[in-house]
Formats: structure tokens, sequence, C-alpha cells
């Protein structure tokens, strides 16, 4: 166990005292936290499970893994409000970003971390008090909570006493307890409110869609606001009359008050806001979401209804495959082996968490980075409407840049937690494996190209006409040209049948050796743009490549898949 | 002589669906009772209840005269519980999972590690004692479950599928080990699917269909009722609504 994690554990059982009064056993509840704080150190963080590279070794110190991103995260915080001038609006920046960082991770790790269904089998049978099982809980959350909270807002508390002084930094440290204690309110209320919508079945999926969105927030705030945030400066947030709406604005007022106190009523009230509301959020948890919210979470962790016992039917989970899937199936493939592995393929993309955990932010990245170049050398619609230079670049950067989203499912196609399963490819009387392969790019390309591709042609075609269509289709045969690379160089194994902690530095070499060649195809289909009879030849040059390739996956032998396994 | 389980009409419903229809079974020290049941006749909702896992049934359950509803965690210490599936933490290294359980039944610390690794050596894994349990094979996580349930020395062992993933050596240990603990005077309440082997290390065979014991007795007194037949058999008779013979004649069916 890291030296925190003790800290921590010895700081939670001084009061050893008083739990003995309430008839917990120390013993117990030591032995229970200790295991569990071990637990934590070896499970992949919030932080880790989003990481694309693959892990070498076994997770040993995933709690100075948090603390350290916890940090950095509270760096970037000071980093984003410290621009800003008016005193109410730079806390009122920091605070939003802390409630929402905060709640990003531990909305995840409420089910991950905190309530593991083996306790069920491991403690509940033990010689353990019902209350030393229920204190070990709250006490486990609250050091978790602490793990994230500390390190994050100690660059502020650095910051704001640097900037400040020490009864501001104080006013502030409350000020983030109560923030913390908001934050949890939100994920209990977010939980019971994704329970009463959906089934404790869908409630993971849910988690890893929010989880997400989030990871693609902060990304952008990333790479956006330190890029305008010298323009806002001057931004002042109390001229609006809907600020005191913001609860992360009633605890930036309390703040601002230590520093420059305003008589004003509406600053008191949200001064008395900041103290209430977290304790009233508190009361409303422990009077109505705590009694039915370890039951219901224990649902969501055994993900079925267990509780349910004898009395659960079967429910068709999946109506099989859609009728866009089936399609595309029948008009890529042949039947055989390589339509049983687009479809197959196509199924578990949908349904493996681990995949769309590590693919979809892509989705998010691919928009950021698009819109970012875009206000970079700052394009408007009139140029794309206009097919001026800047405007054909401009659908250039959007048609490949949206590539990234295909190569970026095709690195992780090999890669699953139950690669095992595997076996199947190996045991089915299969001559060519390649057409498992072909089957599986084919189905990648299906799922995250088409969609896209009708998406750009729709609305390019709408704001340019049809005098960009051939560049248009150059670009979408450049992008199948660069899908079956991908599945050539990057995939070349049979889908879903790799662990995910393989050595992945020649797969991302390769990545990014893939990335290149479509950043020349790019500037090849720039300086040519407009000359559409050479475009049209580039575009049946390079569709043909792409099927030659397409072919040669086709034929992939046992003996080259298996050697690439032995890579 | 007192029993050390009784059981007086155990009902327990799922929603609407009655699982257990008032269950009466008094077993006694040094017993060892096979309790078989085909898929969700309710033989894991006996030993969740049995375990404590489950508190919200009717009737009685009395464990060495203690009402489990009343004292729960005092008839939790006299049980030793060893859960089929591998559920341990198994990011944990035998010798922590073992150290905590030892914890949790505030153990002496000096004798449960030598306990511990006396339990482990036996089993053949005193070189895996610091190896993240992740890494293990299904039988070598099964061998750390049997050890973290007999090393505080258990009065009754409540064992569920306790050979699923072992090898056939193994197999022959733990079967040894259950007739051994059984002389010592331990109880034991054995779950399982291997009528080959509920037959063998049973001295009395509990049989339970749709929540009602359908029959109770030794091997003998169960042959005698049925006719002189192997366990399987008079399990399918009493168990199957349709013919077995029925059934795979159906499945070969499939093919024309």
């Amino acid at each position: 166990m890291n030296v925190f994690n003790k800290i921590l554990l010895k700081a939670v059982l001084l009061p050893s005292g008083v739990y003995e009064k309430m008839g917990v056993n120390v013993r117990h509840l030591r032995a229970i936290l200790m295991t569990k704080l071990i637990m934590d150190d070896r499970r992949p963080n919030s932080f880790q499970q989003m990481r694309r590279q693959a892990r070498k070794k076994p997770i040993s110190n995933a709690t100075l893994s948090t603390m350290a991103m916890s940090i950095i995260a509270g760096v970037l915080f000071v980093f984003i409000s410290a621009f800003l001038k008016n005193t109410v609006t730079q806390l009122t920046i920091y605070f939003s970003f802390y409630i929402t960082f905060l709640a990003s991770i531990l909305i995840a790790d409420f089910t991950s971390v905190l309530i593991d269904v083996r306790d069920t089998y491991i403690i509940l049978p033990k010689p353990v008090t019902d209350r030393t099982v229920v204190l070990s809980r709250l006490l486990h959350i609250f050091i978790h909570i602490c793990k994230t909270a500390l390190p994050m807002c100690l660059p502020g508390a650095v910051y704001f006493t640097y900037t400040y002084n020490a009864l501001v930094l104080l006013v502030f440290l409350l000020m983030v307890g109560m923030a913390i204690l908001f934050t949890i309110f939100l994920i209990n209320a977010c939980y019971i409110f994704i329970l009463k919508i959906t089934t404790p079945q869908k409630f993971q999926n849910i988690i890893s869609y929010i989880q997400i969105v989030f990871a693609v927030f902060f990304y952008a705030c990333y790479q956006i606001v330190p890029r305008v945030a010298t323009r806002f400066s001057g931004f002042d947030i109390t001229r609006y009359k809907s600020a005191p709406l913001f609860p992360s604005y009633w605890f930036a007022a309390a703040v601002s008050q230590a520093w420059q106190p305003v008589n004003s009523l509406q600053v008191w009230l949200c001064v008395l806001l900041s103290l209430i509301a977290p304790l009233l959020s508190l009361w409303v948890v422990i009077k109505y979401f705590a009694p039915s919210f370890n039951q219901k979470l224990a649902l969501i962790s055994a993900g079925t209804t267990e509780a349910g016992g004898g009395d659960s039917k079967l429910v068709p989970q999946a109506k099989g495959i859609s009728g866009y899937s089936k399609f595309m199936a029948q008009l890529f493939t042949k039947k055989g082996a390589e339509r049983a592995a687009f479809i197959f393929t196509w199924q578990l993309m949908i349904r493996s968490r681990d995949f769309k955990m590590k693919v979809y932010p892509a989705i998010g990245y691919v928009a950021v980075i698009i819109v970012l170049t875009m206000f970079n050398i700052k394009i408007s619609v009139q140029d794309i409407t206009g097919l001026t230079a800047k405007g054909k670049s401009a659908i250039l950067i959007i048609i490949y840049f949206s590539n990234l989203l295909l190569v970026s499912g095709l690195g992780q196609l090999i890669y699953y937690e139950k690669y095992k399963a595997a076996w199947v490819f190996y045991s089915a009387p299969i001559e060519v494996p390649g057409k498992i392969v072909s089957g599986a790019v084919k189905a990648c390309i299906a799922q995250f190209f088409f969609p896209i591709a009708l998406i750009i042609f729709l609305v390019l075609t709408g704001l340019a006409g049809v005098s960009i269509l051939p560049n248009i289709l150059l670009g979408f045969s450049n992008a199948f040209l660069l899908g079956s690379l991908a599945g050539y160089f990057i995939v070349n194994r049979l889908p879903f049948s790799c662990p995910p902690n393989i050595k992945a530095s020649r797969g991302t070499l390769r990545i990014a050796m893939v990335s290149i060649f479509g950043f020349v195809m790019a500037s090849i289909q720039y300086s040519i743009i407009n000359i559409t009879p050479v475009v049209i030849i580039f575009t049946l040059l390079s569709a043909g490549a792409a099927w030659l390739l397409l072919d040669s996956i086709k034929k992939l032998s046992w003996q080259k898949i298996n050697a690439n396994y032995e890579d | 002589m007192e029993p050390i389980i009784s059981i007086k009409n155990l009902r327990k419903s799922y929603g609407n669906k009655l699982v257990l229809k008032g269950i009466d079974l008094d077993i006694y020290a040094g017993q060892v009772i096979g309790y078989i049941g085909p898929n969700g006749a309710g033989k894991s909702t006996t030993v969740k209840i049995l375990c404590g896992l489950i508190s919200d049934y009717e009737g009685g359950v009395y464990v060495k005269g203690l009402n489990l509803k009343d004292n729960a965690t005092a008839v939790k210490s006299h049980i030793g519980y060893i859960p089929e599936l591998a559920e341990l933490y198994d990011v944990l290294t035998p010798s922590e999972f073992l150290s905590f359980m030892a914890d949790l039944y505030s153990m002496d610390y000096k004798i449960a590690q030598e306990r511990m690794a006396k339990m482990l050596a036996a089993f053949g894994l005193q070189g895996n004692i610091n190896d993240r349990m992740d890494t293990f094979s299904k039988g070598m996580k099964q061998k750390v479950l049997i050890t973290s349930g007999l090393l505080h020395n258990p009065d009754i062992i409540i064992l569920d599928e306790p050979l699923s993933g072992l090898d056939a050596n193994s197999v022959i240990i733990v079967k040894e080990l259950i007739s051994k603990l059984a002389k010592e005077g331990k109880t034991i309440f054995y779950c399982s699917h291997m009528m080959d082997v509920v037959e063998k290390v049973s001295d009395r065979i509990v049989l339970i269909n749709e929540g009602v014991v359908i029959a109770n007795g030794t091997f003998e007194e169960l042959q005698q009722q049925q006719g002189n037949e192997s366990l399987e058999k008079i399990f399918a008779h009493l168990t199957a609504k349709e013919s077995l013979n029925d059934a795979a004649d159906q499945l070969m069916n499939a093919f024309n």
C-alpha cells in the first residue's frame, strides 16, 4: 500500500474509539479498508480506462496516478481561470471545472470501484456486523473522493493564496468541501435518474457514454480555452442576471466576499446558498437516495437482475443485426467466412464496452480538431459555399480528418478482454483466414466511415453544390484506400483475438505511418483540386488500389497471420 | 441429540415466485449432507440463507441452537463457506487475501499465517503465495477459496460445487479432506451436480426440486425406495419431467 493510502487510512481510523462505541469492529473495519485500498491501487483508474496505450505491466500504482492526474487537472483549471480579470468570474469558472471534472471521475468510480459485487460472497458470509460493512463503505468512498478532490484543489489553493490572502484560502477550502458535497449529490441524482429511465443492464453503457462525453469536453476545453482565453479576459459574469442560478457562482461569490466584500443582497444570498444548498443536498442524499442506493448499485454491478432470483426471465437483449448492417454485409462480403466475420465484428463493435470506450471518444476528438483547424485558419461557411481556396481546404480538412475515426476503430479491432474466445476461428474449418480479417475490416469501414461519409456528402454538396462532387468522391475513395491500408498493416490479425495489454509500440508506429499517408493523399488532392479530369483519374486509381488491397487482405494465409501474432 | 442445523418450514419468494416452499431439515454434527437438485430448484437460495446472505425469508433457521435471524454474526463465525465460480479478489495475492479472511474471522495473526502456509503447501501453491491471483488458473483460485473457507477451522462447512476447475489429483485430495473433516466432527453441507461424488462422500442425500424436499436419506435408503440404481438415475427419475432419452432423441433429430 502506498504512503498516501496509509496516511488516509490512519486518518479515517483516528476516531476508532467512537467507531467501537457505535458497535463497529475496528479490526474488521481496518482489514476491509486496507484490502479495498490495495485493490484500488491495482485496478485501472478512470484515466487509465480511457487510455489507448496498452499496458505492459499489471497496474500497481493507480492511486498515485489518480492523484497526479488530479493535480494536473487542477493546474489546468487554474490556468484557464487565471486569464480572467474579474475575481468572481475567475472563481466561477474554476469551480465549474472542478465540479464537472470531479463528477466525471466519480460517476464511473461509484460502480466500478466502490461497489464490488464480489463483496456479497467474500465479506457478507463472514462474521462482520452490518454496521462495520456500512461504515467501511462510507469511509472507502470518503478516502476515494479525498484522493481525487484534494490533489485537484491543491494548485487552486496555492494560486488563490498567492494572488489573494490566507483568509481567501480558508474560505476557498471551505467552498471546495461544499462543492464536493454538491458533486456527490449530483452523482446520486444522476444515478437515480438514469435508473429511472433505464435498466441496470444498460446502466454501465450509459455511464460509459457519459464518460466519453466528459473526455471529449475536457479535450475540447484543453484545446480551445487557451486559444480563446485572452480574448475573453475582460468577461464579467456578474453582469449576467442568470449567473446566480449556477451553483459554481455561489461558491465563487462566497470566496470573493473574503477578498473584496460587496454589500449586496444578491451576493449575500449566494453566500447563504453556497452553505445551505450542499448541506441540504447531503440531507437529501442521506434521507432519500441512500436507502435504496446500495441495493441498486449492487444490481448494476452484477449487471443482471440476480436479486430477482428464480423469477428472472430471459429477456432478448438484441434483435439480431439491424437492416443496415445486414444490407452492408450482403453488399460488401461474399457468403461464408467473410460475411460471418463482418456480422460478428459489427455486433462486437456495438456491444463491447471496452471497444466503445477506446474508439467513440475519437468522434468527439475529430469534431474538435476539425472545428479548431477551421477556427485557426479562419474559414467561414461562405468560403465553402463560394468554393474559395480556403473553402476547398476546409472540405479536404473535413473529409480527411474524419478518417481518424476509421483508423482509430481499425487500430482497436484486434483487442478484446475476452480474446481467448477467438479459438472459434481456429477450430472452424477455415482455409484462408484472410476472409475473416477482410470481413472485419469491411465491417469497421461500414460502421465508422459510411455514416460519416453520408453526412459529409449531404452537408458539403448542400453547401457547395454538385461541382464539388468529384473531389468528395476522391476524398472518399482515398478514405477507402486508407482503411484498406490500415486493415492490411494494422489489423492483419483475427478480430478481437489479442489481449489489450500486449505491446502496442509497433501498432502505434503503423497507425502514425498510415496517418502520414493520409496527409500525403490530402496534399496531393489539394494540388489537383481544381483539375477535375485529374481528380476523376485519381479517384479511379485510388479506388482500384483500395480494391486490390482489400483483395490481398482476403488472401492472408494462416502462416502470415500466425507470424503477426509472434511480432 | 440436538441437530447442529435445524431448518423449519423455510420459505422464500422472489417477487411473486415462491422458490422455497417450506423446507424442513435437521442436520447433525459430523454428517456430510449431499444437497442436490436440478437448476432453479432452490439449492443456491438455501445456501445463501444459511450463509446469512439472504435475511428476508420465512420460517426458522437455527445453527447450534442460535436463531440465524437474530444472531447472524455469531452463526457466521461457525460457518466456512466455499462458493463456486472462484469468487475472490483476484488482484490480491493468496497471502493478502487469506490474511484478510483471517482478520474478518478475528483469528490470531501467527496461527493464521502458519495455517495458511501449511494449507497452501498441501495444495502445491507454496510457490505462488505472493503472486497476484489474476494470473492463476481456475483450479488454483479454487484451491485458495477452499483454504479461505477452512482457515478458521469452522464447525460447519458449506461447499458449493467445490470441485469445479480442480484437476483429478486435487479432486481426490478434497474428497479425502471431506471425509477426514467429517470424522473430526465437522458438519459438511455439500452442494453439487456431480452425482458420483455426492454418492461417495455423503452420509445423507437431500434432493430438492421446485423448492420442496422430495427425497431425504442415505444413498442406500434412496436405492431401496427408488430401485437399486445409481444416484444419477435416481435423480433423473425423481426430477426430470420428460424422458431424458426423448431430449437426446430430439437433439439427434435436429440433424435430420
